[in-house]
C-alpha cells in the first residue's frame, strides 16, 4: 500500500547524486529550491514546528495559564494513558456519549447525505433535458460562496423553534405548537438539524461530481443503449464506475471533515455541548480542552489521536479503493 | 549572468521580507477576540448573569482618595479610551477588539504621561452590561483624576469569551493587573494565578477591620490572602405574592424559624412543603394546577419554581442537601469525587420537578422558549418562586415594569432539619504576574472601598462593609418601591446561612469539572424519562469527574 502511494512521488536526490550532477543541473536544483523556499519556510514554521511542539506537549504536564516562562513538567505517557481511559471520549452510554462516538454517530447520518445528495443533484444538473442548467448550477453553488459562519447564523435563525420561519410554516400548515421540532435544542433533533445546515454547503461537492459526470464518454451510454440497458443499469455499470475516483475523493474529504467537525456546534450551541452533551464533538472537545479547560498537554494528546484516527480511516479507505474505484487506463495485477 | 544574480538577490529579499512579516510581533497585545466563541443569546448559567434590564442606581460621586489631590495632568487619551470601551452589547466580539485596541492606546498614553498603567479586566462575572460599563468608566475617570502616578485602564470582555481571553493573555505573559468582579467560580478557573496580598496589605496599612473577619478569612487559601471582601450575595426564596393570592396560599415565611401555614396546619418551611406549594402554583392553560385531575403538563403557563440559573449540581446539592466537600486526594492521580448521596437525591428532586407526574419546574424546551423569558422565568412572571442569590435583583426590571411585585422569603429547611443557604461573593483579584503589584493593590483597595459606592449598586451587590449595607438597600428600594423592609431583612439574615465549603469550591481541573456539571444539568433538563436512566447518568457523572480531576 505504502509503496503504491510512494510510486508517484518524485525522489529526493542523495548527497552523492548531488555531487555527481552537472553544474547546470545543480544550479537548476538550487533555483528550484529557492523558488519553493517561501512555502518550505512557511511549512516549517507554521505547520511542522507546531506539530512537533504539540507532540512534545503531549508528553508534558502543561496548562495554558502556566505561561510561556514556566518550566513544564515531564509527564511521560500519562496523557496517553489518560486519553485511552477517558469516558468523555470513549463512552458508549446513551445520554452523555463520548465525543468520539458522538462524532461517529453523527457521521452515520451526515456522510451519506453529504455524498449522495450532491451526487443526485449533479445527475440532475447533467441531464440534457434540464432547461436553464447554468441558472440551476449557479443557484446550487451560490450558497457555497457565502461564509459558512454567516450561513450557520442564518440557519440558526430559520430553525429557531419559536421565531424561525420553518416552524412558523409548519404551524401554519396545521402542526400543533407542541409538536413542532425544537431543532438544535432537542437531543433527538439536533443531528438532523446539523445535517440540514450542512446541506447548505454541498454546492462544491455537486460541482466536482458534475465535472466527473461530464468526463464520462458518451459512447459508453450509446453502446449501453444499443445493448438495451435501462437508466439504472447505465448508472450502475457506467456512470458510477467512471466517476468512482470523484466519489472516492469526496468520501475521503468528507470523512476528514467529519472528524474535524467543529463550526456548527460552536456557533449554534455555543460550544457547550448542549443539549445534554450531544454536540460535544471530538474536535470541539479538543478545542475546549485546549483553550477553555486550559489543558494544553491533554489537548495536544487529543490532537494526535485525531491525527492518527484520520490517518487510519484514510488508509483504510485507500485500501478499499482497489475494490470499487476505477481508474481508466489503470493496470491491475 | 548579472540579471540572474539580480534576480536571485530580489528573490532572497522577498523571502527575507516574508519571513520578517511572518515572524514579527503583533502591533499590540490584543485579546484573542476573534477566536472567542460566538455570541450567545442565553444568559450564562454557570455564573451570575450580567445585569440586563435594571438601570444602575448611581449615587453621588464620592470624594476621591483623600490622600492625593487631583492632578493638573490633562488626560485626553484616558477619556478617549474610556469612551472607546463603551461596548453596546457584551456579546459583540467586535467590541472586544475595539476595547483591546483602545486599551493598547491607553497603555501608550499612560507611558507617555509617565504614569504606571494598571489594566482592569472585566469579563469573568458581572460588569459587562453597558450600564455597568458606564459606571465602571466613571470609576476609572475618578481614579485617574485623583492622582498622577497610576493610569487605570478598563478592559471589558464579553462574559462568554472572558475566560478564553484571560487564559490567552496569561499564557502570552500579557495578563491584566486586576481582574474582577469575579466570584469563586471564575477565580477557580484560574487557580494559582492570584497574587498573595498579605505583604501589600501590611505595607500599605490597609485597615481590614472594616470587614467581618470571617469574610476576610474566607479569602485565605493555599495561595495566600488572594482577595479582600467586596460584595456578598445571600440567597432567598423570591416569590410573587399575587400568584399565591390567586390560589389561596400563604406567603413563604420571612423569619428564619417561622412555620408555614398549609391547609390550616402549621408545618415546617422545608423542601417537602416547598414542593407541595410549588405544585399548586404550577398552572396549565386550563387553569388546573399540577396536583389536580386533568392537568396538562404539555401546556403549562406558569411553573411553581424556577431555580433561576442555580442549576449546576453543586448549587442544587448545596441548597437542598447542604454544602459538602466534593473531592478528596492530595495530588494528581489520587483525586476522587466525593459527592454525597443526598446531592444525588437533590438532583433527582429537580428532575422529578420537570418530568415527574406532578411537575413544578420548567423543562429545557419550555424554559428556553421566549414566552418563558429564555430561561429568565421569574422575571417574565412565569414562575411563582425562585431561589437564587441577591444579585438577581439586578435583573427584575421586566417583572416590575409589567406591574407585578415580588418579595422574598426564607430558604427552605433541608431534610436534616437545617437551613442550607448559599452566599455568593464577588471581589477583585490581582494577577500574580503583574509587573506593578503595589500599584495594582492601590487600585484594588480603591475599588473595594471608595469606588464600591458606585460599583456595588451597579452590580446589584450587597456591600461586604456592614455600614454600607443600609444605603445599598435604600438604593434597591428606589428601584423596587414595592419591596418591603422585611424582604431586605430576609437577605441580611441569609448571610448567616453560607455554603461552606462553597458550591463553587476549588476542585482540580475546575473548568472542565464545572462544565461537566452544567452538561449533567442540561441533559436532565432536556431528556424525558423514557430516554434517560437517571442512576446510570449520575454514576457516569461521577466517573467522568474522577477522570477529569486527575487530568
Amino acid at each position: 500500500m505504502f509503496q503504491e502511494l510512494q510510486r508517484g512521488l518524485p525522489k529526493l536526490p542523495t548527497l552523492r547524486a548531488y555531487r555527481e550532477m552537472t553544474p547546470l543541473k545543480r544550479r537548476e536544483m538550487r533555483e528550484g529550491l529557492l523558488f519553493i523556499s517561501p512555502w518550505l519556510v512557511g511549512f516549517l514554521i507554521f505547520t511542522l514546528l507546531p506539530m512537533v511542539a504539540s507532540l512534545i506537549f503531549s508528553f508534558l504536564d502543561l496548562k495554558i495559564t502556566d505561561g510561556i516562562t514556566s518550566a513544564p513538567k515531564f509527564a511521560g505517557l500519562d496523557n496517553y494513558v489518560q486519553l485511552f481511559q477517558d469516558p468523555q471520549i470513549w463512552s458508549l452510554q446513551s445520554g452523555t456519549r463520548g465525543s468520539l462516538w458522538i462524532t461517529i454517530f453523527f457521521g452515520i447520518i451526515a456522510l451519506p447525505v453529504g455524498i449522495f445528495l450532491p451526487l443526485g443533484i449533479a445527475l440532475l444538473m447533467n441531464n440534457r433535458h434540464l432547461k436553464g442548467q447554468m441558472a440551476f448550477r449557479s443557484a446550487f453553488y451560490m450558497p457555497y460562496i457565502i461564509p459558512f459562519v454567516a450561513a450557520v447564523f442564518l440557519w440558526g435563525g430559520m430553525l429557531n423553534p419559536e421565531t424561525g420561519w420553518i416552524n412558523r410554516a409548519l404551524m401554519a400548515l396545521g402542526m400543533p405548537r407542541e409538536s413542532v421540532p425544537n431543532w438544535a435544542n432537542d437531543i433527538n433533533w439536533v443531528y438532523p438539524t446539523y445535517v440540514i445546515m450542512g446541506i447548505w454547503g454541498i454546492g462544491n461537492a455537486m460541482l466536482i461530481f458534475l465535472a466527473g459526470l461530464q468526463g464520462v464518454p458518451t459512447e459508453l451510454y450509446d453502446a449501453a443503449k444499443v445493448d438495451g440497458a435501462n437508466a439504472w443499469q447505465s448508472f450502475r455499470k457506467i456512470t458510477f464506475p467512471m466517476i468512482s475516483p470523484v466519489v472516492f475523493y469526496i468520501l475521503v474529504l468528507s470523512v476528514v471533515g467529519l472528524f474535524q467537525f467543529f463550526l456548527i456546534p460552536l456557533v449554534v450551541n455555543q460550544g457547550t455541548g448542549r443539549p445534554g452533551g450531544a454536540t460535544m464533538f471530538f474536535n470541539l472537545y479538543l478545542y475546549k480542552t485546549f483553550f477553555t479547560f486550559q489543558n494544553m498537554s491533554y489537548g495536544a494528546t487529543m490532537a494526535w489521536l485525531l491525527f492518527f484516527l484520520i490517518m487510519i480511516v484514510t488508509v483504510f479507505l485507500f485500501g478499499t479503493a482497489r475494490y470499487w474505484v476505477y481508474y481508466a487506463g489503470e493496470r491491475r495485477s | 549572468m548579472r540579471n540572474k544574480r539580480l534576480f536571485s538577490l530580489l528573490a532572497l529579499l522577498l523571502i527575507g521580507s516574508m519571513l520578517l512579516a511572518a515572524c514579527g510581533a503583533p502591533a499590540e497585545p490584543a485579546p484573542a477576540a476573534t477566536e472567542a466563541p460566538a455570541a450567545v443569546e442565553e444568559p450564562a448559567a454557570a455564573e451570575e448573569p450580567a445585569a440586563v434590564e435594571e438601570p444602575a442606581v448611581v449615587e453621588e460621586p464620592t470624594a476621591a482618595p483623600a490622600e492625593e489631590e487631583p492632578t493638573a495632568v490633562p488626560e485626553p487619551e484616558a477619556a478617549a479610551e474610556t469612551e472607546a470601551t463603551l461596548t453596546p452589547e457584551e456579546e459583540d466580539a467586535a467590541a472586544v477588539a475595539a476595547a483591546a485596541a483602545a486599551s493598547a492606546e491607553a497603555m501608550k498614553a499612560a507611558e507617555a504621561a509617565g504614569k504606571i498603567p494598571v489594566r482592569w479586566f472585566v469579563g469573568l462575572g458581572t460588569g459587562t452590561d453597558p450600564q455597568q460599563v458606564a459606571i465602571q468608566e466613571e470609576v476609572v475617570a475618578d481614579f485617574n483624576a485623583s492622582q498622577d502616578a497610576i493610569q487605570l485602564i478598563l478592559e471589558i470582555v464579553p462574559y462568554d469569551s472572558g475566560r478564553d481571553t484571560l487564559a490567552t493573555q496569561i499564557a502570552s505573559g500579557a495578563g491584566p493587573d486586576i481582574v474582577g468582579p469575579v466570584g469563586w467560580g471564575g477565580s477557580n478557573a484560574f487557580y494559582g494565578q492570584w497574587l498573595d496580598l498579605t505583604s501589600y496589605i501590611e505595607e500599605s496599612g490597609f485597615d481590614t477591620t472594616i470587614f467581618d473577619p470571617a469574610l476576610v478569612d474566607s479569602y485565605q487559601t493555599e495561595e495566600g490572602q488572594v482577595g479582600l471582601p467586596f460584595a456578598v450575595f445571600p440567597s432567598a426564596t423570591y416569590y410573587i405574592p399575587a400568584y399565591f393570592d390567586e390560589v389561596g396560599l400563604e406567603y413563604p415565611p420571612q423569619n428564619y424559624g417561622d412555620k408555614y401555614m398549609l391547609d390550616g396546619e402549621e408545618v415546617d418551611w422545608n423542601w417537602e412543603t416547598f414542593t407541595e406549594v410549588a405544585k399548586r402554583l404550577t398552572i396549565d392553560i386550563n387553569g388546573y394546577n399540577s396536583t389536580e385531575e386533568g392537568f396538562d403538563p404539555a401546556q403549562i403557563v406558569q411553573v411553581g419554581y424556577s431555580p433561576q440559573w442555580q442549576t449546576h449540581p453543586n448549587y442544587i446539592g448545596s441548597y437542598i442537601a447542604g454544602a459538602a466537600k466534593i473531592f478528596e486526594g492530595e495530588e494528581k492521580g489520587s483525586y476522587v469525587a466525593t459527592y454525597p448521596d443526598n446531592w444525588k437525591e437533590a438532583l433527582k428532586w429537580t428532575y422529578d420537578g420537570m418530568y415527574g407526574e406532578q411537575p413544578y419546574m420548567a423543562t429545557g424546551p419550555m424554559s428556553g422558549a421566549p414566552e418563558f423569558g429564555n430561561g429568565n422565568l421569574f422575571n417574565m412572571g412565569k414562575a411563582a418562586m425562585a431561589i437564587t442569590p441577591l444579585w438577581y435583583t439586578c435583573c427584575l426590571g421586566d417583572l416590575r415594569d409589567s406591574g407585578a411585585e415580588f418579595q422574598a422569603g426564607i430558604m427552605p429547611m433541608g431534610a436534616d432539619g437545617v437551613v442550607h443557604g448559599r452566599v455568593d461573593a464577588d471581589t477583585f483579584r490581582v494577577w500574580k504576574g503583574t509587573k506593578f503589584p503595589a500599584e495594582a493593590f492601590t487600585v484594588l483597595s480603591y475599588l473595594i472601598t471608595t469606588a464600591g459606592d458606585k460599583l456595588l449598586p451597579a452590580y446589584g451587590a450587597l456591600p461586604a462593609i456592614p455600614e454600607k449595607q443600609e444605603p445599598f438597600f435604600e438604593a434597591k428600594s428606589n428601584d423596587y418601591p414595592f419591596v418591603t423592609p422585611e424582604t431586605w431583612e430576609v437577605f441580611k439574615a441569609g448571610l448567616s446561612y453560607p455554603d461552606a465549603p462553597s458550591a463553587e469550591q476549588y476542585t482540580p481541573n475546575w473548568n472542565e469539572a464545572f462544565a461537566r456539571g452544567n452538561t449533567m444539568w442540561d441533559l436532565l433538563q432536556n431528556t424525558p424519562p423514557d430516554q434517560l436512566d437517571f442512576d446510570a447518568e449520575w454514576q457516569k457523572y461521577l466517573d467522568d469527574l474522577n477522570v477529569i480531576f486527575n487530568k
